[in-house]
């Protein structure tokens, strides 16, 4: 047991901390081999039952993405960065995808951005429900889990359906997207947004409202706005803290400032509130599905790359497009070879979305090369882990499931 | 006479159905507990499978829906090598997941299972104390395995589990009392002869049977109070140190732990073998009722299972404040409806 | 306008009727899910998804198509696609050479369709099934003449095709697949027949 060497008798090793525990306490490792925990580690210094210290220790599953960046092409990087989170990878993509296109000067066309849109909030709903699974099975309430996972898997479907691939969708490139919705697919969006919105009620029955469940929520781990501006947490662990502050809001990207939605918004800043603010995020992005599923329905199919490299398109896309070939999927958008190739003028670009875990901030250097010069990446889980630290201390070693599941923890996002 | 047909009368009344063997060994003992485990674990898995989208075992025997699936199960932990750490305790470790078992299933052996005379395992007069009391020590073990286990988790586990100990103790005990206050007897045989006319307590003071019933919840870390090995905090709290057989030792305990306490809500609460009359015989006087008292003490089980797919676990200190602050208080209203249903007479 | 901020309190009720209705409405719930379950697991592989054309599964080369460019290779993210050097007939030179073709080792590739969607004259395209076994890493690494074939799709040989609709009710159904577009496919499929049937004799006369 590591946590009984006194700092006095151990010689200060390079990169290692010596610290002593106060009297009467004793450390507890959750992670990474725990079952409550992922690819982290929570070191938990506890007095009795009440956690005194606690350390989100995070580095387990760096993979040194932003160095990688720099010696891959700039479209594969988009697949790349898709490692970070591939239940939200549409969002987690999207704003490098839009730092890019600043430096081009390719604005996407409408129809590209209300696709992107549409996948950003399928993509939110997946991941929202994945967060709150997870935060079910934390509290031991297993069907959460699989209520949230199961139900998960109908916008995974709708994903699919969209871009080809279930989780990987490497959907937005450079001025457009790869693929146009099917011809059924308004149809499926809209049956699977009113299935939700039941579904939601149930949740809430059999979670939210369960006394059980909310007396394990209600006033644990309470941020207040304060401290959450203060620590810089974002997305909906913000919100439910009572701040306004939504990228969609402050900054609408792609189509966000034609949709009308609302941004929930939680006074109390507890787990619970977090909860809620999940919950009703779901309700929002499922208006937003539906209002871009009817423009998409009204407006042609065209607009859905940016002119500049569509023009040169030959027949064939047109083709592959409207589906002439049987061998390949309809609605095809093909690539440029252009794109293998492709040099981005030398500049600095910046663009950040909000993620279904909170705002994802791209930082994009060119200096011409058909490389990037420098891509920073600030991910929201890696803003969101520091509020472990000062939210935790004070409560019971139970809670720290509670806190810990309310803020929808992703690893490898917060690592990269 | 046929010396086969005397052995066959001694092994059948003397060995089989001499009671203290019978109840203990067979039913409602630990053969009959090792069905009602695979019935119970399969429906506890086919129930939350149903309500969770899914199909629950089945691989095992698709055509009995997977029921067999604990058997496999059971295999495998059997097979599981045992691995037993460097720092543990080692006689302690081994010995507390075995005598916990024999311990839950001790308060059988209070129980009368009929109401012939002839086979009731101890003299029924105070049998009801003596269940009640033989119930609490089996936890005890409980503590003992995580101290023994000398491993940080197990240790808050085994704190928790003493707390939680402290709190259910009390509530049961006093729940199932305040039945013996409407009775004035602590006679099971007793208990459960007035209820032949079909006024089960568990409907003429619904307080006290809530009450156990979630007392029993409590002990048996049901949900919502699975509390001293809840996974996300504490990997298997207790039991985390024990691996392949000791490990599966430790998961029937609390199942057989429910058991006893669910024949014993069935006796006190649920009419014991009432509507049926036992005349003497062996089959009509004490098999049949030890059957009715199983297939009764099956479906409290059932619901008990049921609830974990509802709900969620209770931090600890908010299971010590329900059982405290609303089932302390609660269980002396049960005991005091008790009274007055006794006082005038409604018995 | 575009987005609202709509502030919201998490729902409050009286301490005992939050008990009260609490519990019952959790019950309720469950007890309507345990006596009418909606269930969507797969039981694979008893069961199999027919996944939709367009999915982005295995990748087959059409090898008269591809006029040797690279681009796949190129913008392939993994590098898991590999130009390889190999001696052709000519037709339309109407003499041997070296061309360069594509092929790709499937342990590094990522199925993000790049390649697919790069080619000039699609001759890559994807098959709508992704789960194949290979015995060692050494076979993932497909050769030319590999890279040419649809893979068996070995879970077709088993289980029962299904697919998923959606509902308003239940989320997702599973249903029997039909072959329902076979009706679009069927004018062109009929004329390869009509060929067909005429080798198919053949074959069948060689062999008896
Ligand atoms: S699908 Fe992607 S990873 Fe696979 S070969 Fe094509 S481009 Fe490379
Ligand atoms: S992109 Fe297409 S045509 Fe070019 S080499 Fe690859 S397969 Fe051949």
């Amino acid at each position: 047991m590591a946590s009984n060497i006194s700092s006095g008798s151990v010689p200060h090793l390079p990169g290692m901390e010596v610290t002593e525990l106060s009297k009467n306490t004793y450390e507890v490792y959750i992670g990474p081999a725990h079952p409550g925990s992922g690819h982290m580690r929570i070191i938990v210094e506890v007095d009795g039952d009440v956690m005194v210290r606690v350390d989100p220790d995070i580095g387990f599953v760096h993979r040194t993405m932003e160095k990688l960046a720099e010696g891959r092409d700039w479209i594969k990087n988009i697949p790349l960065f898709e490692r970070m989170a591939i239940l939200d990878a549409c969002n987690i993509t999207l704003p490098y995808v839009e730092a890019v296109e600043r430096l081009l000067g390719t604005e996407p066309p409408d129809r590209a951005r209300y696709l992107r849109t549409l996948l950003c909030e399928i993509n939110r709903i997946a991941s929202h429900l994945y967060g709150m699974g997870i935060f079910g099975v934390f509290l031991g309430h297993s069907t959460l889990y699989m209520w949230a996972f199961g139900d998960r898997e109908v916008f995974i479907d709708l994903a699919e359906q969209m871009t080809g691939a279930r989780l990987t969708h490497s959907y937005p490139v450079f001025g457009g997207v790869r693929r146009d919705i099917p011809d059924d697919f308004p149809e499926n969006a809209r049956k699977a947004t009113k299935y939700m919105r039941n579904r939601l009620n149930e949740y809430a029955k059999i979670f939210l409202n369960n006394p059980n469940i909310r007396s394990r929520l209600e006033n644990v781990g309470i941020m207040s706005k304060n401290l959450a501006t203060e620590l810089g947490i974002v997305g909906p662990n913000l919100r439910a803290s009572g701040v306004r502050y939504d990228v969609r809001l402050n900054e609408p990207y792609e189509a966000y400032g034609d949709v009308e939605f609302e941004i929930p918004v939680f006074e109390e800043g507890d787990s619970l509130a977090r909860a809620w603010a999940r919950v009703e995020e779901i309700r929002q992005s499922l208006n937003i599905i539906e209002q871009a599923v009817d423009w998409l329905e009204k407006h042609p199919r065209e607009n859905f790359m940016h002119e500049k490299f569509w023009k040169t398109a030959p027949k064939l896309y047109k083709d592959v497009f409207s589906g002439q070939i049987d061998y390949a999927g309809k609605y095809r958008v093909k690539l440029m070879p252009l794109f293998a190739s492709l040099k981005v003028p030398p500049g600095k670009a910046f663009a950040r979305v909000e993620a279904g875990r909170g705002e994802m901030v791209y930082y994009v250097e060119s200096d011409g090369e058909d490389v990037p010069y420098r891509v920073r990446v600030v991910s929201p889980s890696f803003r969101n882990v520091i509020a472990f630290k000062y939210l935790m201390p004070g409560h019971r070693l139970m809670d720290l499931p509670a806190i810990y599941g309310s803020f929808d923890y992703f690893p490898p996002e917060w690592d990269r | 006479m046929n010396v086969w047909y005397l052995i066959y009368r001694v092994i059948i009344d003397d060995i089989i159905f001499y009671p203290p063997i019978y109840q203990f060994l067979i039913i409602p003992g630990l053969i009959a507990a090792l069905i009602v485990a695979l019935i119970i674990i399969w429906f506890e898995r086919k129930a939350a499978a149903f309500v969770q989208m899914r199909y629950g075992p089945r691989e095992i025997a698709p055509k009995i829906g997977g029921a067999i699936q604990l058997v496999a199960d059971l295999t495998r932990y059997a097979l599981q090598e045992i691995i037993i750490p460097e720092t543990v305790d080692v006689l302690p470790y081994l010995l507390s997941p075995i005598i916990m078992i024999i311990l839950a299933l001790l308060p059988l052996e209070a129980v009368p299972i009929t109401s012939i005379r002839t086979y009731y395992p101890i003299p029924p007069d105070y049998s009801l104390l003596i269940a009640v009391a033989l119930s609490t020590l089996s936890p005890l073990f409980i503590i003992i395995m995580s101290w023994a286990s000398n491993n940080k988790f197990a240790v808050v586990g085994g704190v928790r589990e003493s707390f939680i100990i402290t709190a259910y103790e009390l509530i049961a005990v006093l729940g199932f009392l305040s039945v013996a206050a409407m009775t004035q007897s602590f006679n099971l045989v007793q208990i459960v002869n007035l209820q032949m006319s079909g006024k089960w307590f568990g409907l003429l003071n619904p307080i006290a049977l809530l009450v156990v019933f979630i007392a029993v919840l409590m002990s048996t870390s049901g949900f919502p109070f699975e509390i001293p090995d809840s996974e996300s905090e504490l990997v298997a709290g207790p039991y985390t140190e024990y691996t392949g057989l000791l490990y599966g030792l430790n998961m029937g305990g609390a199942y057989i732990k429910r058991w006893v306490f669910s024949i014993l809500i069935t006796i006190v609460f649920l009419g014991g073998w009432a509507p049926y009359r036992p005349t003497p015989g062996i089959i009509t006087g004490y098999f049949i009722p030890s059957l009715i008292i199983s297939i009764k003490a099956l479906i409290v089980m059932a619901i008990m299972s049921f609830l974990r797919s509802v709900y969620g676990r209770y931090r600890v200190d908010q299971a010590l404040g329900i059982a405290w602050e609303i089932l302390i208080p609660l269980t002396l209203v049960a005991f005091g409806l008790g009274l007055a249903e006794a006082y005038f007479g409604i018995i | 306008m575009p987005a609202k901020v709509a502030l919201k309190r998490n729902p409050k009720k009286n301490p005992l009727g939050r008990v009260f209705s609490g519990n019952i409405g959790a019950l309720a719930v469950g007890l309507k899910y345990f006596f009418d379950p909606n269930r969507i697991t797969l039981l694979y592989p008893h069961e199999y998804i027919k996944l939709r054309q367009g999915y982005r599964g295995y990748i087959i080369l059409i090898q008269e198509k591809c006029i040797s460019c690279s681009s796949c290779a190129r913008i392939c993210p993994a590098r898991a696609m590999k130009m390889l050097s190999v001696k052709v007939f000519d037709k339309r030179l109407k003499k041997e050479m070296v061309k360069k073709f594509p092929v790709i080792n499937y342990n590094r590739c990522i199925f993000c369709g790049y390649c697919v969607d790069v080619c000039p004259t699609e001759a890559l395209y994807h098959v709508p099934y992704h789960d194949l076994v290979y015995m060692n890493m050494q076979d993932m690494i497909l050769s030319l003449e590999d890279f040419q074939k649809e893979p068996e799709d070995v879970t077709a040989k088993e289980g029962l095709p299904i697919k998923y609709i959606f509902d308003e009710k239940k989320g997702l159904v599973k249903v029997k697949y039909e072959e329902e577009k076979k009706e679009v496919v069927q004018p062109q499929q009929s004329q390869q027949q009509k060929e067909n049937p005429q080798s198919k004799q053949v074959d069948k006369g060689g062999v008896s």
